[in-house]
């Protein structure tokens, strides 16, 4: 057996050695593997983070309960849930679809700085595990909120190492992330292939260039905020001491990362829908330029609306604040209604990553009248901080990035592995998701409403929240269940899926990931088609339905 | 006639639970729009709730409008059995993008009107209030300073484990009914958040500052208050109620104070942020 593989392994063969596999993937610089290493170690923390919400929403079931045993690590469980969530799951997802998706959609063979891609995918995993580390630490982890207001994030009031951990540990993930964006809008700016102008990107990749300007626009910030806690906690530094107003300069700089931090978190999944909804509609987007114009709107608002975070802290200018904020809702309705007008006079087909992206504008658009509510500070002052915020927050990071992270894995499963994902599967785990999701989600609006603040550890029950609290508990049993078919799915595949070597097995693809090798060859491309158009795939395959540029343009030979 | 029995499957349960929904809850709740409390319960009540049921009205307008075009797309347009070819190849149509535009713009800026009318009447400073009252958060309780009778009530922390009954254990702020009340909002150690539910109405307390809120409680009765922003540990057992009573009640619960020994006002001195600018008069001097 030995000699059998020994005499096989000539130079040049795909028979690799275990070892050799964990070496290649440990020391790659290749975009799209760092790709999969993201998508893999931010899925692994969706579903940790997902056990700490199962254990948060079983705490709450009834009034009372002792689910955990101290309320203290109750408070860990949230403040982790949240920073797993958001820094460790949905931003590393974007810089997972970023770099897998994005230099193929340019027709690049690889980003512009290959190895400074391998070492932010490090930073992030050793920075991100650093801070999920307090766990294992004698006071646990960090249990001051994601959001880490000053004083209670200081040694006075927080004591453990877990605060550490998670300072530190948050400012290296941190710099990952930064060198991730300068990597990408360098990328996208410098290394398109010929014919593919600005105005001919896909609408993911301009979503990739907005989202990595915002990170590098919002994220130094943020670092530089978490070395100054950090130097308050360990060389009692004094920088967020409230006796010079600490506090409110922490709540400053943390939304001014923090804000803007979401539009990170929605943009890139914006464009994922944008790319899916043409291809199952059989049409072009709707209203390209209208949506990138969009985009740039967002993006710009973003960074101008972080106080609305603070408006009952009476120390922001809430006119100004609450202008900024509700301006958004026009750039973001516009681009609601360009993906209804992509659907309509459309020849729709309900494959899962048209069902996931249906599922996310459903719940996109709820969320996206709540926060029209929330901007009003009038009406905010009631909201704020109660469980109305955290259901609208799901509404819209939840309906987005796992809506549109399904739908994306779904849709180019077979692009990265050469296999089609079940079908059947996939609208079984569809379905389970979106009404666990709503299930456990909607109601939270009512319980805000009446009155629950957010991360409390229970409540009386005289403040009639149970069974509210117990139908929430419930759908997010179902929700956790709707993993099972999706991982089921994916090891299905593995084993029995049957092989596509179809360049675009959907039949519609457009942008020119579909016109290369299924699964993707080395580097991209053998050749490329001619760039007439936003569309250069589909331009190549339905000829007689090409956009009038590629029409006009020299056919391509053969 | 399968398709149609199928389709009756979905729609019955549907518009049966709505219904069911809409019948459980009580008109006046849904007339509310499900916000706590009766109507006037303080001055600003009722231009809150006239602000989120006509807010609630314009957008269940525009979600409609976006999900009735959204699944009209669905149903109408999906690929018939059979269908081949391609729909028309529709890039953009700009008068329609221009419309989708600007009329959510010109809904944003009424909205924006609105919002600012009423958030100025509710901000708005009472030049001399009938009722002075201190608030001080601390982990994990609430001290009240009477100031214009110079008594105090400082609170502890409530115990309760799920049974009903704890709540007449929790420290209680009293207010007379129908007098304007000024509240100063500070804190001993870290950020808490002052929210009396039926009063609409949450502000921030700072250690190091001082935040106020101003309202005339209307309405005799008692209300669940709720520390609301997170403070540590016992965050969720840091609650009060708010007692509004007539004047002589009121009276006789600050003469039951005094007698109890609690004249005078709770200061500074148990402040945990040793370093602050603690001398400053403005601040609980």
């Amino acid at each position: 057996m030995a000699t059998a593989t020994a005499s096989k392994s000539t130079y040049g063969s795909s028979k690799k050695t275990k070892g050799q596999i964990l070496v290649d993937w440990i020391t790659t610089t290749d975009h799209k593997k760092i790709g999969y290493l993201y998508l893999i170690t931010s899925f692994l923390y969706f579903l940790i983070g997902g056990v700490m919400a199962l254990v948060i929403r079983a705490q709450l079931a009834a009034p009372g309960l002792e689910i955990v045993q101290t309320k203290e690590q109750y408070n860990q469980l949230f403040t982790m849930h949240g920073t797993i969530m958001l820094l460790m799951f949905a931003t590393p997802l974007f810089a997972a679809f970023a770099n897998i998706l994005m230099p193929i959609q340019i027709g690049a063979p690889d980003v512009a700085f290959p190895r400074l891609n391998a070492i932010a995918y490090w930073f992030y995993f050793f920075g991100s595990f650093v801070a999920v580390a307090g766990f294992f630490t004698p006071q646990g982890a960090a249990s001051f909120g994601w959001f880490a207001y000053a004083p209670l994030s200081n040694t006075t009031f927080s004591p453990g190492l877990g605060g550490d951990l998670w300072v530190f540990g948050l400012a290296l993930s941190g710099f990952g992330t930064i060198m991730g964006g300068v990597n990408f809008i360098t990328t996208v700016l410098t290394m398109r292939a010929p014919g593919m102008t600005m105005f001919r990107l896909p609408i993911f990749t301009w979503n990739t260039l907005v989202t990595s300007i915002l990170v590098i626009m919002c994220f130094p910030p943020f670092a530089a905020a978490l070395f100054a806690l950090g130097a308050d906690r360990r060389f009692d530094a004094h920088i967020f001491d409230p006796a010079n107003g600490g506090p409110m300069l922490w709540q400053h700089l943390f939304w001014f990362f923090g804000h803007p931090e979401v539009y990170i978190l929605a943009l890139p999944f914006f464009g994922i829908v944008s790319e899916i909804f043409p291809v199952f509609s059989r049409k072009p987007i709707f209203g390209y330029k209208t949506l990138v114009y969009a985009t740039i709107a967002i993006a710009a608002l973003s960074m101008t609306v972080w106080a609305h975070h603070m408006y009952v802290t009476g120390s922001v200018l809430l006119p100004f604040f609450a202008f900024t904020t509700m301006l958004i809702a026009v750039p973001t309705g516009v681009k609601v209604f360009n993906w209804i007008g992509t659907l309509w006079k459309g020849s729709i087909t309900f494959e899962t990553p048209m069902l996931y992206s249906l599922g996310f504008l459903t719940t996109f658009i709820f969320g996206g009248l709540t926060g029209v509510i929330l901007a009003s500070p009038a009406l905010d002052f009631h909201l704020s901080d109660s469980y109305f915020v955290v259901a609208h927050f799901h509404y819209v990071v939840f309906g987005t990035v796992v809506f549109a992270m399904f739908a994306g894995i779904y849709f180019w499963y077979p692009k990265m592995t050469g296999k089609m994902l079940n079908e059947r599967l996939g609208k079984i785990q569809f379905w389970l998701l979106f009404v666990g999701f709503h299930v456990t989600f909607l109601i939270q609006h009512w319980l805000g409403v009446i009155g629950m603040p957010r991360r409390y550890a229970t409540y009386l029950p005289e403040d009639g929240f149970t069974w509210m609290n117990q139908v929430s508990t419930v759908g997010s049993a179902l929700l956790a269940l709707s993993m099972i078919p999706f991982l089921w799915n994916v090891y299905i595949t593995a084993r029995k899926g049957e092989k596509t070597t179809l360049n675009d097995p959907w039949g519609y693809g457009r942008s020119l990931e579909w016109a290369t090798g299924t699964p993707f060859p080395r580097h991209n491309f053998t050749s490329i088609p001619v760039i007439r158009s936003e569309s250069p795939a589909f331009d190549l395959n339905h000829p007689e339905s090409a956009a009038p540029e590629a029409k006009a343009a020299p056919k391509k030979k053969g | 006639m399968l398709k149609k029995l199928r389709s009756k499957w979905v729609v019955l349960p549907a518009v049966a639970s709505v219904m069911l929904f809409l019948t459980g809850c009580s008109q006046q709740e849904f007339s509310r729009g499900f916000l706590p409390g009766v109507p006037g319960v303080t001055n600003h009540t009722d231009r809150i709730t006239g602000l989120w049921t006509t807010s609630w009205i314009v957008l269940w307008g525009i979600g409609l409008i976006a999900w009735g075009l959204m699944f009209w797309a669905v149903v109408v347009y999906r690929r018939r059995k059979g269908e081949t070819g391609l729909p028309p190849q529709l890039r953009y149509n700009n008068p329609i993008e221009v419309m989708f535009t600007v009329v959510p713009l010109i809904i944003t800026i009424g909205f924006f009107a609105f919002t600012a009318r009423d958030m100025a009447a509710i901000e708005q400073p009472t030049a001399n209030p009938d009722v002075e009252i201190q608030v001080i958060a601390k982990q994990w309780s609430w001290d009240f300073n009477y100031v214009d009778e110079n008594v105090y009530e400082s609170g502890i922390q409530s115990q309760f484990d799920g049974e009903t009954g704890s709540e007449a254990a929790l420290p209680t702020l009293y207010l007379p009914v129908g007098k304007s009340v000024k509240v100063d909002l500070s804190a001993r150690d870290v950020i808490h958040s002052f929210w009396v539910i039926d009063f609409l109405y949450k502000k921030d307390m700072f250690p190091g500052r001082t935040n106020y809120m101003y309202f005339t409680p209307q309405v005799e009765g008692t209300y669940k208050g709720k520390c609301a922003e997170l403070c540590g540990e016992y965050h969720s057992m840091m609650l009060f109620n708010v007692k509004v009573v007539s004047q002589a009640e009121y009276d006789a619960q600050m003469q039951k104070l005094a007698d109890a020994g609690n004249v005078g006002q709770l200061d500074t001195k148990y402040d945990r942020n040793q370093n602050l600018p603690g001398d400053n008069p403005e601040i609980r001097g």
